[in-house]
């Protein structure tokens, strides 16, 4: 763990990072419109992009510096970019069938964090791992792959759905930045690239979505197809 | 003796500039609308033209009616004794009580204005009265989470205490517990001083949530609730900016320029607060009343990542 000997200003700016990303994904819970989730998005995935160049700095992983650069670039612009593009061409720009209202999805959501620190808490002591900043990756780890879970479960709209997956996935990436940060450069640029497959594949889906019920709600896809 | 003068010096200046930040605030709002906007003076002058009027009192009024402002405007006074207004250390009297009782105490007079709005009888006095208690109701679970907070951070319930460990340890002002605390903090703010973004800020009374309260009067009891309400604005941004956001600049030795410096300094920090009160009022559009839930969900959410934040530190 490198996080143990971090002075304490530079700790708590990690934190402050690692929770602000949290936050975003927030944003993504209490808000209706498809555009301010992508916004979200975006400004989650630049503040992964320098936690991981920072832990980089401070942990000595010159390879962090490339992931860094390629995770603002993918996740930071060019995916955000790609959903834009699909965003245009639907002309739906808000969730309209919502099955728990977004604050009401803001408290379940506080909730979900309070279960992901008492997991995590418990997690580290079981494992014997030292230190706050092992919990705290934990805990925004989890946490935003459950909110990512709560956002696949209530919305409906296609977009939504996408854009869950994403979050999910980029709270894997944050807590393997922070608690395993050697990763093989190989693995990274793998995930970047599953991702971009992820993107299109669900392009397509929504185009045939469209093209086949006319809307681009998953809630209305009821019946399995052989 | 000289405590006590600088005492009285605390509670005087919340008395004496709570009309003037008023006035900044209503000034600005319609600057930034392109108008021209009232003197940043009109509050005092509104006070001193209702305090040289007749009061009207309606028949069904009861002892309630007059006891309501005497008691929102001595609760009002109470509160700048127990926190640090002027200076950053305690004087004669401020361990009369800690936050809780700070906020118990703005809590009773905002609970005396509601049950005057009741008393009357009308029908505005009711709406103002079950909206107030109804945003209460919501607003109050995340007061008592950052007060919660607060006290995990600095492991004391006095703000002179918060304030000490704000400014000798930047890392722990730079942590998100206490960044969000700010953030859960400036939306109560919100809330507290009737600036949601709720309901027209102009003065009809389908929209009104605290002002509908207090339509049955007029003349001096009048003046007294509106300079209430106004000491408890500069109250709670005093809590907010010396307590919470920006802990420097107090009078550390009590001298009388010290005193004097640190009024002013307030008024400077009160001047960015109001900045983001106005901009977060012009900027963000008015949503319909029963949506007053969702920026209390975010507050709520943001104490309860500020107390998660708070245990990894």
């Amino acid at each position: 763990m490198f996080a143990a000997q971090l002075p304490p200003l530079t700790a708590s700016l990690f934190s402050l990072v690692a929770i602000a990303s949290l936050l975003l994904s927030f944003v993504m819970l209490g808000s209706r419109w498809l555009t301010d989730y992508l916004i979200a998005f975006a400004g989650q995935s630049w503040l992964i992009a320098i936690l991981s160049a920072a832990v980089g700095y401070y942990g000595h992983y010159p390879e962090l510096y490339l992931i860094a650069v390629l995770t603002a670039l993918f996740r930071g612009v060019v995916l955000p970019y790609l959903i834009l593009r699909i965003i245009r061409r639907l002309k739906v720009n808000r969730e309209i069938h919502e099955r728990l209202s977004p604050s009401a999805c803001l408290v379940v959501g506080a909730v979900l964090v309070l279960f992901a620190f008492v997991v995590s808490s418990h997690l580290c002591q079981a494992l014997g791992l030292t230190g706050t900043a092992a919990v705290l990756a934990l805990t925004v780890m989890l946490s935003m792959k459950l909110i990512g879970f709560l956002m696949l479960a209530v919305r409906s709209e296609a977009l939504s759905q996408i854009l869950a997956l994403l979050v999910l996935e980029n709270g894997i990436f944050l807590g393997s930045q922070i608690l395993v940060p050697g990763m093989p450069l190989l693995i990274e640029l793998v995930i970047l690239f599953d991702l971009l497959v992820v993107v299109a594949c669900f392009g397509v889906l929504v185009r045939y979505l469209l093209a086949q019920t006319g809307t681009s709600d998953a809630s209305l896809l009821r019946r399995l197809v052989g | 003796m000289r405590d006590i003068l600088l005492q009285i010096g605390q509670v005087l200046s919340v008395i004496l500039l709570a009309p003037l930040l008023q006035g900044v605030i209503l000034q600005w709002e319609e600057r930034v609308q392109r108008a021209q906007g009232p003197g940043v003076f009109q509050p005092y002058r509104d006070l001193w033209k209702l305090f040289h009027k007749q009061a009207v009192v309606p028949q069904t009024a009861s002892f309630i009616y007059w006891i309501a402002p005497i008691v929102a405007f001595t609760c009002m006074l109470t509160v700048p004794i127990l926190i640090p207004v002027l200076t950053d250390f305690p004087l004669p009297q401020s361990d009369m009580g800690d936050i809780l009782g700070g906020g118990l105490i703005l809590t009773l007079g905002s609970f005396f204005i509601t049950l005057a709005g009741l008393d009357s009888g009308s029908a505005y006095g009711g709406i103002g009265s079950s909206r107030a208690v109804m945003l209460g109701i919501l607003a109050e679970p995340t007061l008592i989470l950052v007060f919660v907070g607060i006290t995990l951070l600095a492991k004391a319930m006095l703000p002179f205490v918060v304030n000490h460990l704000l400014v000798q340890q930047p890392a722990l002002y730079w942590s998100p517990a206490h960044l969000f605390l700010v953030a859960a903090f400036f939306i109560l703010l919100l809330v507290e001083t009737d600036r949601l973004p709720i309901h027209s800020s102009t003065h009809i009374e389908v929209y009104m949530i605290e002002e509908a309260r207090i339509l049955e009067y007029s003349g001096p009891l009048l003046a007294l609730l509106k300079w209430a309400s106004m000491m408890k604005q500069f109250i709670l941004y005093t809590i907010f900016c010396n307590v919470l956001l920006l802990p420097w600049g107090l009078s550390k030795q009590g001298t009388a320029v010290g005193a004097l410096a640190a009024a002013a300094a307030l008024f400077g920090k009160f001047l960015l607060v109001a900045v983001s009160v106005v901009f977060v009022e012009t900027a963000q559009s008015r949503l319909r009343y029963y949506r007053y839930q969702e920026p209390l969900a975010a507050s709520f959410l943001l104490a309860i990542l500020a107390i998660v934040a708070n245990q990894l530190r």
